[in-house]
Formats: C-alpha cells, structure tokens, sequence
C-alpha cells in the first residue's frame, strides 16, 4: 500500500478506482489516516457502495450526510443488533464462532430495549448536568497541564487529551483515583486490541475478550460495594437501577459499565488530539481562538467534525428497503462512514477548510437519531474547557517528531504526538 | 408554519439551540419555543434544528 502521509510525500497519490478503493482495512488507516479522497471520490460517484473485503463480511457502504442521516433515524427498519459496526479482522486470524452469550448493551441494543437502558441515564448526561461538573473538569485540565510546566517536549497523547477524559469518566463512574490507569489501558485494548501496541493476547479478539474480562470482575466488586452502600455515582445509579421493576441483570449491568468506560475516553482523546494537530497545522485559526475565547463553542463543534473520532458503525437491514436508489435487501447490512458525512460538500461549504467559525455546522460526529451519543455534552464540554486553557497558556506548539495512528477502521486514533511547546503558568 | 416539540422525546441536547437560537430555548432539560411563529427568514433555520435534532423530538406542520 501506498502511503501519502506528510511522511512520504514523494508518494504519487494512487488512481481511485472503484475495484481498488479501500476504506476498510485497518492497515490503511494506521499508515494513512482517514481514507478522505476515497470517501470523497465514493460519495461523487457511489453513494451507496458494495464493498467485499477478505476479512469481513460484505456491506453497503454509505458515505452522504443524508442518507446516514435517514437511516439512523428508522431504528425498526435498520438494526444495531446483528452487526454493530464493520470489524475486521487481523491477517490470518480465523473468525470466531458467535458467541454463545452475546453481551447486550447500549450500543447493539434496538428499540423498545434500547430506550429503557437509555432512559436511566440520560437526565445525567444533558447539558445542564454536565455543567455542573465543569469546575472538576477545569480542575483535571489544569492539573495535568501544570504537570508540564518546565518542560518544552511531551507526547500530547498519553500526557494530555488520554488524561483529562479518563479522569472525568473516572470520577463520573466512581473509581477511585489509584485505578485510573487501568481504566485507560482497558480501554486501549478494547479498542485498539487490533494494534500491536496494545495486543496482549494471541490476536486482537483475544486481548479484547482478556480486558473485557478485568472489567468486569473490576465492576462486579464496585457494584456489590454500591448496593450495599449506595452513592450519586452512575455506578452506584446502574447498580440499583431497575428495568421492568427488576434489577438490571448482571450481565446487561457489567456490559453497560463497559460501555461508560470506553466510550467516554477514547473518543474524546482522539478529538482532543485531532483538534490540537488541526491548531497545529492551521495556526491563523488557534490565533482567532486565542484573540477571541467566545469562539470557543464553534471550535468544539468544528473539532469535533473536523476529527470525527467514530469511524463507522452499521446498520442491518429487517426488510427489503431502497436507500438513494439503490435496492437493499432485508439482512444486509450498511455501514455509515460519519467522517465522510462530515466533509459532504451537499452540506458543508469549502468541508476541507479547518474553519473555527464555521456556523451551521451540521455535523453528524455524534451520530443521530435513536443511538445519538449519549456523552455528546460530556465530550462538548471536555473539548470546550481543554482547548479554552490551551487557548489561554499554550504559547506556541508544534509537532517535535512524527504521529502514529491507531490500528484500526472503527475509531480514528492518534496514539502517539510528540510535539514541542511553550506553556505558561495559570492564571488565576 | 407550526412549530411542535413531543417533550416526551426531547432530552434536552441543545441542538436546536445551536440551530436557530432566536426559536428555541432549553430550560429543565426540555426545548421550548421562544416565539411560536417565527418569521420566514428564520424557517431555513427551524428546519435545520428539526433535522438536526438527535431525538427527531421536533416538527413542522403547516397551518
């Protein structure tokens, strides 16, 4: 495979073509980033594209804001359940038969279950409540940015935008500050199982069903601790939750939990990173935040389509359905590319501009409809406190030393930016 | 043009702020109406927020 990475810039940009694109392999995103030029060339030529891969199972590729944003609002007709997302898997490793057990959470979950699982905790997540956790927030930033005073050189992952959300889901969850690094490694093997760096097991399934493992007999003490004593964390809330005037069953419980940890840390690491590499590389734009903190909101928004941290998740056809034109037929399954959704040029003027102003910004980073990122205020406010302090005391920054991008085609990830910086103090 | 919010379904996400913020307004984690019948140059905006919100808790309905 041919790399066009600033690191190899003699590289010819490859022809697309319809038999060669890939914007599947894990591979491919690893030594490329987002594969843009082959969503841009499939959503000006196949919208709606059938794609056969060696290591998955065939789908639909679905690459306009539209027709994502028209098949994730019909939960009844597209399913979360058969198929979550379009994972693939490593060389030569052999598919896995289903699981006896197939672990229900908030993510494969279809109405009316959904809704209920849901339910519990959403009046947590509004706007209104994740507000009130901000002075923490700016707190945890400005502790971890303390932490770098001194210094010029630092790898702005694992020191800063892996940092912040850990903390923040941590404190959320109820998990006690000694514990917070096993949090974030669990989450890196869950999602980053299929990359080397993080692979403890045989292969990636393995590593993955390994942390999922630590997880929950992590979470089976803490929410026998909270029934017995009950706290206001959202452990303590799920642990003496009911569904149906019954208390959650373990599984659903533990898978739920999961679910928190994982999604509330990865993601936002990958904006926070994004974000700053997009500072980095359009300077005129980290000045207009600097000259301007009201802008701030707008930035979150544009950093959160311009990054797009979620690569995919599908959806399987319950009936026979047509989507731009295209037959589609029942127990297929479609894969919704939301980076792609975020650069269509049907909705965004200039969408390769990096623009901190940009108003609308309809952009589809969280998803919509029915599965709408329940932590989308969480993230929103994580990005708005971070990059208003790196507004105030980020100097100067530059990149000290190549990225590296995450192994993997279900969530963009930058696991490594050594960059140089000048810092200032805080002020208060 | 009616404007209907099923506070039912809303979950108080605030998209719909971001969208037209001289139409709607959250309070207690539900969307209200700022005004009830927003004039023609904000109808491009109305029709944004009821794409855009998550919950589809917004309609439109002409009159």
């Amino acid at each position: 495979m041919e790399a066009r990475t600033a690191a190899n810039p003699g590289a010819k940009p490859r022809e697309l073509s319809l038999d060669t694109i890939d914007i599947v392999s894990p591979e491919h995103y690893e030594q490329n980033g987002y594969p843009h030029a082959e969503w841009a060339y499939l959503r000006k030529h196949k919208p709606v594209f059938h794609v056969e891969h060696p290591r998955t199972d065939p789908f639909w590729a679905i690459t306009k804001a539209a027709d994502i944003m028209e098949i994730s609002k019909q939960p009844r007709l597209w399913l979360n359940g058969p198929r979550l997302a379009v994972f693939v898997l490593a060389p030569g490793e052999e598919a896995l038969p289903p699981e006896a057990l197939p672990l229900k959470h908030l993510l494969n979950m279809d109405p009316p279950e959904h809704g209920e699982y849901r339910r519990l905790l959403s009046t947590y997540f509004t706007p209104r409540s994740v507000r009130a956790l901000e002075p923490e927030v700016t707190r945890i930033t400005t502790e971890v940015l303390n932490d770098l005073m001194g210094r010029t050189e630092c790898d702005f992952v694992t020191e800063i935008s892996a940092r912040v959300p850990v903390a923040v889901i941590a404190e959320m969850l109820g998990v006690p500050r000694p514990d917070w690094p096993r949090m974030f490694r669990w989450t890196n093997e869950i999602i980053g199982g299929g990359d080397p760096e993080f692979q403890r097991g045989e292969n990636p399934t393995e590593t993955f069903a390994q942390a999922r493992m630590e997880v929950f007999e992590y979470f089976t003490n803490m929410v026998e601790e909270r029934r017995k004593h009950p706290t206001n964390d959202v452990t303590s809330i799920l642990a003496n939750a009911k569904i149906n005037g019954a208390p959650m069953p373990t599984l659903e419980l533990l898978s739920y939990l999961l679910v928190l940890v994982v999604a509330g840390n990865e993601t936002t690491r990958n904006a926070t990173t994004g974000g700053l590499l997009a500072m980095i590389e359009n300077p005129d734009q980290f000045e207009r935040l600097k000259a301007d903190p009201g802008m701030i909101k707008s930035a979150v928004e544009e950093i959160a389509r311009w990054t797009s941290p979620v690569i995919q998740f599908a959806r399987t056809a319950t009936q026979d359905t047509v989507v731009r034109g295209q037959k589609i037929r029942a127990g297929e399954s479609v894969c919704l590319f939301y980076p792609s959704a975020n650069r269509d040029e049907d909705v965004f003027d200039e969408p390769f501009k990096f623009d901190i102003g940009r108003n609308p910004n309809p952009h589809l980073a969280f998803g919509i409809g029915e599965h709408f990122c329940l932590g989308s205020n969480l993230a929103r406010l994580e990005l708005e406190v971070i990059f208003r302090e790196l507004a105030k005391r980020l100097e100067s920054a530059e990149l000290a030393g190549p990225i590296s991008r995450l192994r993997s085609s279900f969530v963009g990830g930058i696991k490594h930016m050594p960059i140089r910086y000048k810092l200032s103090p805080a002020r208060n | 043009m009616k404007i209907e919010i099923d506070l039912k379904l809303c979950e108080g996400n605030e998209r719909c702020v971001a969208a037209a913020p001289e139409v709607f307004e959250v309070r207690d984690d539900q969307a209200h109406l700022r005004i009830e019948n927003p004039p023609d140059s904000l109808i491009e905006k109305v029709k944004l927020a009821v794409r855009m919100c998550p919950r589809q808790a917004i309609s439109l309905r002409e009159k």
